[in-house]
């Protein structure tokens, strides 16, 4: 218990004694951190968007303005019959208007005069979102489909589905993890190098002491013990700066990229948050650590 | 009994030194064997008679020079309580001898024992241990120039945990002996070059080790000062450590009449009781 309490004092004195780089050190695991974090938070925000996307994995067939409604009826029903759809709902004209209103800039629907471009549709959810494919194939083969459809000429314009936008996503979403794993890689080897520099320094300011502490039958561990603490300090102190502005930019600038990109959604829960800033704090200090017993090894064969 | 605490008879002062036997001295010098069981010092009738240190065709080859041992062959056994000499030129080995016996380098060939421990075969982390019962003075002191005598003296408790409460008895009471409990607060580079010697003396018994190395004690100090230093060894000697003395000061030697190992190029050329320095000038 006292060795912790001089370890802690040695690391201390260490702080001064070099305090240019005991900062250098600081700050490099803080931005190695804070990016890392950054990337985290990224990925995991990304995660949610595509989840969200796929959930939402619907069928939208639009239909002619001079549809007849029993055929939009029996066409629903024969949708309704078909593997992996949950429900079928139908969309107006007006209310495919309202929801343009809402979800884009209503400017736009004033200059239309009260005309209405837009065509009404049926709107289908499915049960099991790897379907759409062949649910899509289905509705498309329907003769009352082909007849009542938006685009008698080309059905296939008619009837729109979110396959596509799925998988250009995941191949984003892939990219964006593989660049972010490099960089996490790359970072850490840096900030290692930079505490292994800092200890190294600590070290050799006090290459005497440490002779004499070997001389008078200090063990090994009493002798790293200080520059150990010293390392996990800086990576600590480093991770909480990370921490704390990750929290920040959590606070401030998450919600304003949120109503800037309604129609995605970026709620991360707090649990996620927590297990991204324990896994911070956690890497940084293994970081100090290894970081700084590199440094000793050279300095304490025996 | 076969086991490594054998030793522990061995390192009991002697009492061919002259001094009484206190309780202290007598745990210092069991230390070294680590908590054996405590003999009764008068069952040991031949205590002179079991090496401290023993070395044993030890051969050391520095990789730098391959073709010149920088010591061949030595067999020499040093008793508890004795004080010796070792002398020699410059290169002649005696700072190789030192620092064998806190283990800094270890023997090409050979065995060396100290207390009956093998170091050519002692585990890494058993080395702290071992240092902890050899105090060691060298030429240049080795003091930390920002730290003061009695924080010198109490880092050499301090590194090795002894409690504050030891640190603060132990050391004023090293420092009275070594003759210097008024400069506890002074400052190194305050103190001339034979208080300095005295503080570095001071930290190597402060932990009552039962074996005292010093390497050219002397060797920064006139030769009043050298005789006070010696005194001190001497005193130090008296109380039943173990001290071996690396010098090549002649006079020193010559006026004491203690055992006397020779060095030269590595061989040792003479092992000579109550010696004298011997080489030609």
């Amino acid at each position: 218990m006292r060795s912790i309490v001089y370890f802690f004092r040695e690391s201390l004195r260490g702080f001064t004694r070099n305090l240019s780089t005991a900062l250098g050190s600081i700050v490099t695991i803080f931005l190695s951190l804070l990016i890392i974090g950054i990337f985290l938070i990224g990925g995991l925000v990304v995660d949610n968007v595509v989840s969200g996307v796929e959930d939402e994995v619907s069928i939208t067939a639009f239909v002619a303005d001079d549809a007849s409604d029993s055929d939009i009826q029996s066409l629903s029903r024969y949708i309704e019959g078909l593997e992996g759809v949950a429900s079928v709902g139908f969309t107006t004209k007006e209310e495919a208007l309202e929801n343009f209103r809402q979800t884009s800039n209503s400017d736009i629907v004033d200059t239309l005069d009260g005309q209405n471009p837009l065509p009404a549709s049926i709107e289908v959810e499915l049960s099991d979102p790897q379907l759409v494919e062949q649910v899509a194939q289905q509705i498309l083969d329907n003769a009352t489909f082909q007849t009542i459809c938006d685009n008698p000429e080309d059905p296939a314009e008619s009837l729109k589905y979110g396959q596509q936008t799925v998988e250009r996503l995941f191949v984003l979403t892939n990219y964006v993890r593989y660049i972010g794993i490099a960089l996490i890689v790359l970072l850490i080897f840096i900030a290692l190098v930079f505490i292994n520099n800092t200890i190294r320094l600590a070290i050799l300011a006090r290459r005497k002491e440490i002779a004499i502490m070997r001389l008078v039958g200090a063990s090994n561990g009493f002798i790293r013990g200080p520059f150990l603490m010293e390392g996990a300090l800086h990576a600590v102190i480093g991770a909480l700066l990370a921490i704390g502005i990750l929290e920040l930019l959590r606070y401030l600038v998450l919600p304003k990229v949120q109503s800037a990109l309604m129609f995605l959604n970026f709620n991360v829960s707090n649990e996620s948050f927590l297990l991204i800033y324990l896994t911070l704090a956690v890497s940084g200090l293994i970081i100090g650590l290894i970081g700084s017993a590199f440094a000793m090894r050279r300095y304490l064969k025996v | 009994m076969t086991n490594d605490m054998s030793q522990g008879p061995s390192m009991r002062p002697s009492r061919h030194g002259g001094g009484q036997l206190s309780y202290e001295q007598a745990t210092a010098a069991a230390q070294l064997s680590q908590s054996l069981p405590v003999l009764d010092v008068d069952d040991l009738p031949q205590q002179h008679n079991i090496p401290v240190i023993t070395f044993d065709h030890v051969t050391k080859v520095y990789p730098a020079a391959p073709n010149k041992p920088a010591l061949s062959d030595i067999s020499v056994e040093i008793y508890g309580g004795e004080f010796v000499f070792l002398v020699g030129h410059s290169g002649s080995g005696k700072s190789t001898f030192i620092r064998m016996l806190i283990r800094e380098v270890k023997p090409t060939s050979g065995h060396l024992y100290v207390a009956d421990e093998d170091l050519t075969t002692m585990r890494n982390w058993r080395v702290p241990y071992l240092r902890r019962n050899i105090g060691c003075v060298f030429q240049d002191f080795k003091l930390l120039p920002n730290k003061t005598v009695f924080e010198n003296v109490a880092f050499a408790l301090e590194v090795i945990g002894k409690s504050r409460h030891v640190i603060k008895t132990q050391v004023p009471e090293v420092l009275r002996l070594v003759g210097l409990q008024d400069k506890l607060n002074k400052l190194p580079d305050q103190l001339s070059g034979g208080e300095q010697q005295r503080v570095s003396i001071a930290r190597a018994i402060v932990n009552r080790p039962p074996l005292l190395v010093c390497d050219e004690p002397t060797g920064n100090l006139d030769p009043q000062t050298s005789r006070g230093i010696m005194d001190l060894l001497e005193r130090i000697n008296a109380t039943g450590t173990t001290v071996l003395v690396a010098t090549h000061d002649r006079e020193m030697v010559d006026s004491m009449r203690r055992r006397v190992l020779a060095l030269d190029r590595g061989t040792l050329t003479r092992d000579q009781n109550r010696g004298v320095y011997g080489f030609d000038a």
